[in-house]
């Protein structure tokens, strides 16, 4: 398996996505690597954490809902250790009070699954160069 | 020549003074109308006596009208101490005799101190009046015309009495008759007012309209219910105080009730009340039939039921707000759970195409990617309708079936289901089995929903794990109190203790691959079943998901040996 470091030497920026679900987990990391990211997914919170990856994320997509530590629990952790990743939410399940909380906590954006490529490609347009 | 002028004179005198006093008598009758017996009989006296200077007149009447005999006597010139009166009438019947028939038309007699000539007259051809007695102590007493006057006068007296009496009979018999119709009319005047009473004081209103519908009568409780007064409702009709969506269902009724298709009928409806606001009545209405004097006419005995009304749309309108709250409720978890089922799947299969399209759109295009990316793609979209297809399972059946249902056969044919998905993801399955478990009373496709839904939760939990065995155990046993417990046992990455209230809600609920439901939809199934789901964690790594629910209650049948339950074994314990 590729290392963080071997991936930040070819100088992509780095994504990394944790979800619960196998086939987010399977396919998103092709999409990003299409857009010339370097991509990573974790199924939980708690692999994404332990991992070498944390320093070098420079976008989060995290799903909401998962078993254990769930996506807003990671946001708060990664705020207490002060790590500033920006994070974009994904979740299939379409509430827009959740989504208007998440961004008020301070989520660059929550996209509902099933999103567009190019709605994601924005979205980490938006997350990787701050106006 | 012998004049004699005096004597002619005289006579001529006398004659004339009879036929004054003839014209006298004869005048009586008119003096008497209207008189009664007695009164006719002193005029006849006082009359006698002067003009026939009697010194003793009587007469004696039989059964006048009404009355008992009475005897009247008129003593006027008799010399001498004059005995009483009832002496005197003593004296004549001593001599006389009681029976006033058999007396003798004339006779002297001694009558007090004198000698007397005594003239009786009948009244009446028979007598059957009554006497009249006439005394003089003249001895030249009755003379031809006094005789004469005397018969004129029992005459007119018998014609003045038998009209009294006649007069004093349809008198009688006319103060009778007012007496009965008094009588009568007082009766009535009590009924009509012990009616009224009741008309007045009934504690509902009571209105009286005619077969057009105007009012006639209304009674105080009807009059304050509307706020009219009788004399204002009676310019109204009832189709004019009652709201105009009743109007046509108020007129069919009453037409009904006209053509004699029912003796009454029933109506809850509004009536506007002067001052413009609504009330709720209820209505009895019946047609009375009419008699001579009065036609036929409608009676509605009317209730006031606004309060009642009140009391119940707000009951309605609070149990329809419940009912509609826990429908949303339940219906929000379901929506979440479906949408979070078809988006898991379909958000794979977007961008899957779109990496297949970017692939391919690549100098050179990336074909190898873009065949596994598309591979990606067919399979994620298989699982979506395999997802769907649960989902219509699930949702397609209105209301839950209740039968009969082995847990066991349950979980097995569950397991049939996942086990290639349990095996792929590296986990293994031990079910423990009760050998002696008893039925229970459900839905068998819900309940199945739910071991399914425990299962992947265990599975999912345990996805991570690496350290040890993804071992998973399915348990069923009998629990205290009649009831069956299931029990899932995961070696996963367990939970919160402090979240563990929250496991049950829809945020946490839909997590899965693909699972047909989440926890919360898990647990109102297990509450619809008179049971409870709970979570627990285990001592080692790992939860366990129970739920317990009560067997079927005659269920002494073992669920081992019986594999199809049909109705007849649900009645009769000795089925297997």
């Amino acid at each position: 398996m590729e290392s963080c470091q071997e991936r930040s030497a070819i100088d992509r920026l780095l994504v990394s996505v944790v979800d619960d679900d196998g086939s987010v987990r399977e396919s998103l990391p092709d999409l990003l690597k299409q857009f010339g990211l370097a991509a990573r997914a974790f199924s939980s919170a708690e692999e994404f954490l332990v991992s070498d990856c944390v320093d070098q994320t420079r976008c989060l997509l995290l799903d909401v809902a998962m078993p254990g530590m769930t996506g807003p629990d990671l946001q708060r952790e990664l705020i207490r250790r002060r790590q500033a990743i920006p994070i974009i939410f994904i979740t299939a399940d379409r509430d827009m009070i959740v989504r208007q909380r998440l961004i008020e906590q301070g989520a660059v954006e929550c996209l509902f699954k099933p999103f567009s490529d190019t709605t994601l490609l924005e979205a980490i347009d938006s997350a990787l160069y701050p106006k | 020549m012998e004049v004699r002028p005096e004597p002619a004179s005289a006579e001529i005198k006398h004659l004339q003074r009879c036929i004054n006093d003839l014209v006298s008598l004869l005048a009586l009758p008119a003096i008497w109308s209207g008189s009664s017996p007695s009164q006719i009989v002193h005029t006849l006296l006082d009359t006698l006596t002067r003009m026939l200077r009697l010194d003793l007149a009587s007469v004696r009447l039989k059964h006048p009208v009404g009355e008992a005999p009475v005897e009247i006597v008129r003593v006027a010139q008799l010399r001498g101490p004059m005995p009483p009166e009832h002496e005197i009438c003593e004296a004549l019947s001593h001599s006389l005799g009681d029976h006033s028939r058999k007396w003798p038309p004339l006779l002297r007699s001694l009558l007090g101190d004198g000698d007397v000539s005594i003239v009786l007259l009948p009244l009446g051809l028979q007598g059957e009046l009554g006497v009249i007695v006439a005394a003089a102590e003249r001895e030249d007493f009755p003379r031809q015309t006094e005789a004469l006057l005397l018969n004129v006068a029992a005459n007119q007296a018998c014609i003045g009495l038998q009209e009294a009496r006649l007069r004093s009979q349809q008198k009688r018999i006319a103060d009778q008759l007012d007496q009965r119709v008094a009588q009568r009319t007082a009766e009535l005047a009590a009924a009509e007012e012990r009616w009224r009473s009741v008309f007045e004081n009934s504690a509902i209103g009571v209105v009286l309209t005619d077969l057009n519908g105007r009012f006639l009568a209304a009674n105080p409780v009807y009059e304050k219910m509307l706020g009219y007064s009788e004399k204002e409702l009676q310019k109204l009709s009832f189709l004019d105080v009652t709201l105009e969506e009743y109007l046509e269902s108020n007129r069919t009724l009453v037409g009904e009730l006209l053509e004699g298709k029912r003796q009454q009928f029933q109506i809850e409806k509004q009536y506007r009340r002067k001052n413009g606001s609504l009330i709720w009545v209820r209505n009895n209405v019946s047609l009375v039939p009419g008699t001579e004097r009065v036609p036929r006419f409608l009676m509605a005995l009317s209730e006031d039921i606004t309060e009642r009304r009140r009391v119940e749309e707000a009951l309605n309108k609070a149990r329809s707000e419940l009912a509609h709250v826990s429908r949303v409720t339940s219906l929000g978890a379901l929506t979440a759970s479906i949408a979070h089922e078809v988006n898991q799947p379909l958000s794979g299969i977007i961008t899957n195409a779109s990496t297949c399209l970017r692939m391919l759109a690549t100098d050179p295009p990336q074909v190898e990617g873009a065949r596994e990316t598309a591979r990606r793609t067919i399979r994620d979209g298989n699982r979506m309708s395999e997802v769907i297809t649960r989902l219509r399972a699930l949702f397609s059946k209105k209301e839950p079936t209740t039968e009969s249902v082995n847990l066991n056969d349950a979980v097995l044919d569950v397991i049939a289901l996942s086990i290639v998905e349990l095996q792929k993801n590296r986990v293994m399955l031990r079910p423990e089995l009760a050998d002696d478990l008893p039925l229970v009373t459900g839905d068998r496709v819900q309940l199945q929903q739910v071991i399914l839904n425990l299962l992947r939760n265990g599975s999912d939990a345990m996805s991570t794990v690496e350290d040890r065995p993804r071992q998973l155990v399915i348990r069923t046993e009998r629990d205290e109190g009649d009831r069956v417990r299931l029990t899932v046992q995961d070696a996963g990455v367990g939970f919160d203790p402090q979240a563990a209230d929250r496991l049950f809600d829809a945020f946490y609920t839909t997590k899965g691959d693909g699972m047909g439901i989440g926890l919360s939809v898990s647990r109102s199934i297990v509450e619809r079943h008179h049971g409870r789901l709970w979570a627990t964690l285990n001592d080692g790594p790992g939860a366990a998901f129970s739920f317990s629910i009560p067997r079927t209650p005659q269920g002494l049948a073992r669920a081992d040996g019986i594999r199809n339950i049909d109705a007849s074994a649900v009645t009769g314990p000795g089925a297997a």
